[in-house]
């Protein structure tokens, strides 16, 4: 990684450590006072984080999110809503991070409300942050705020469903590429490139392709690839799709 | 450490156990990439944190209560849950930004619309979502976040 790249990568730290230096030379007094109240709430939350970090393998590894994902279509019911309101709270990363696999499952059949549940869950109820929450906020907060949430969500979901038809949504457009990554999704982690550096590259902190696959056994492995994006940008587009 | 945060580590360590003795390598996977999804956050929590240590210092705690304390509730609801639409920074660091202003005399009703629009509303994710949806759905999810994340901020309001 060159200096570019990490200066970019930590704009907000360099920032932050700017108006530090900034004080510093100013009054400090006030520095070092900002520094004793910034260690409190670090300490806090080096405490939490490791169970936050632990959850998310636990889910990940464990939870069949595929099996999940076959539950909700148009006549699904509440048993549909149930699952969605299950996908969204397991799952990773921000709600934009949602898209792309909600999208999907539109696609699949999947109904306008189960998709309202799966963004609005995937974006303010997450199982592992839920330790986060309490730590900070208190249990009775963290429990409270979730209940509301959730009976939000569901009377979200049904007025979206009515107010809003699949007529409305747009198609998926024109394929052009075999292998693609959609660079608005693509959070930056390199797992792709860690996983077959031969296809994949990260250039200006997002990972590109960088070679075609032409074989089918190396599909195999470019559909591992495609599984394990965390933000599901990395798409494989049927040769019957190419235009 | 709280008594709750130990019953997270206990129930967290167990599950760890259990997934790794079920599926060691689908574990280790798992393991690799929450690595790097919180590897890339790292850097701007740590920024976030700090960030608490300078407005605590410099915006003293009167300021806060008068602004965001119970006084003017629904004003400051309202403003909070627009600041909320508009920021994007991850809910991971937000606990412990609002958790502060909260514990120097914010009134926890503003905190709420701001913890609930922060993730669910998106201005600056607009544009992918109606890509994505069209611009119907967008607005209507959007819009109706932004609704009950008042309702829920004031309902809470109630009950604490």
């Amino acid at each position: 990684m060159n200096i570019g790249t990490v200066l970019k990568k930590n704009k907000l730290l360099l920032l932050v450590a700017l108006m530090y230096l900034t004080v510093l030379i100013l009054s400090p007094d006030k520095a070092a006072k900002s520094i004793n109240n910034s260690v409190y709430y670090l300490a806090e939350m080096m405490q939490v984080l490791p169970v936050i970090f632990l959850l998310t393998v636990v889910i990940e590894a464990m939870i069949p999110k595929e099996m999940i994902m076959r539950g909700f279509g148009e006549k699904s019911g509440f048993r549909g809503n149930l699952l969605a309101l299950l996908l969204g709270s397991i799952s990773a990363g921000p709600i934009y991070a949602a898209f792309p696999i909600s999208k999907a499952l539109l696609g699949k059949g999947a109904s306008i409300p189960n998709i309202v549940i799966i963004l609005s869950t995937w974006a303010v109820i997450k199982l592992p942050m839920l330790a986060n929450e309490a730590k900070f906020l208190g249990i009775d907060f963290m429990i409270l705020r979730w209940v509301l949430t959730v009976i939000a969500i569901f009377l979200m979901a049904y007025i979206t469903g009515v107010l809003v038809k699949k007529k409305d949504m747009p198609t998926r457009k024109e394929k052009s590429r075999l292998l693609e990554i959609r660079e608005d999704y693509c959070i930056g982690c390199g797992l792709c490139v860690k996983l077959y550096p031969e296809y994949y590259l990260m250039k200006d902190n997002k990972a590109i392709v960088i070679k075609m696959p032409e074989r089918p056994e190396t599909m195999q492995a470019i559909l591992t690839s495609v599984e394990k994006c965390p933000s599901k940008a990395i798409t494989i587009n049927k040769q019957e799709e190419i235009s | 450490m709280d008594i709750f945060t130990i019953v997270f580590y206990v129930i967290a360590v167990v599950l760890t156990v259990i997934s790794l003795v079920k599926d060691k390598k689908k574990t280790f996977a798992a393991m690799k990439k929450s690595k790097g999804m919180m590897g890339n956050m790292l850097s701007d929590i740590v920024a976030i944190i700090f960030m608490i240590g300078l407005v605590l210092t410099f915006i003293p705690p009167e300021m806060i209560k008068s602004v965001l304390g119970s006084a003017n509730t629904l004003m400051s609801t309202v403003v909070a849950a627009l600041v909320g639409s508009i920021t994007l920074i991850p809910a991971f660091v937000a606990f412990p930004l609002v958790g502060s202003l909260v514990d120097v005399g914010a009134s926890i009703i503003p905190a709420v619309a701001f913890l609930t629009t922060l993730t669910m509303v998106g201005v600056v994710t607009f544009p992918l979502e109606k890509k994505e949806f069209g611009t119907k759905f967008t607005l209507v999810r959007n819009g109706l976040s932004f609704g009950f994340a008042i309702m829920i901020a004031l309902t809470m309001g109630v009950f604490q």
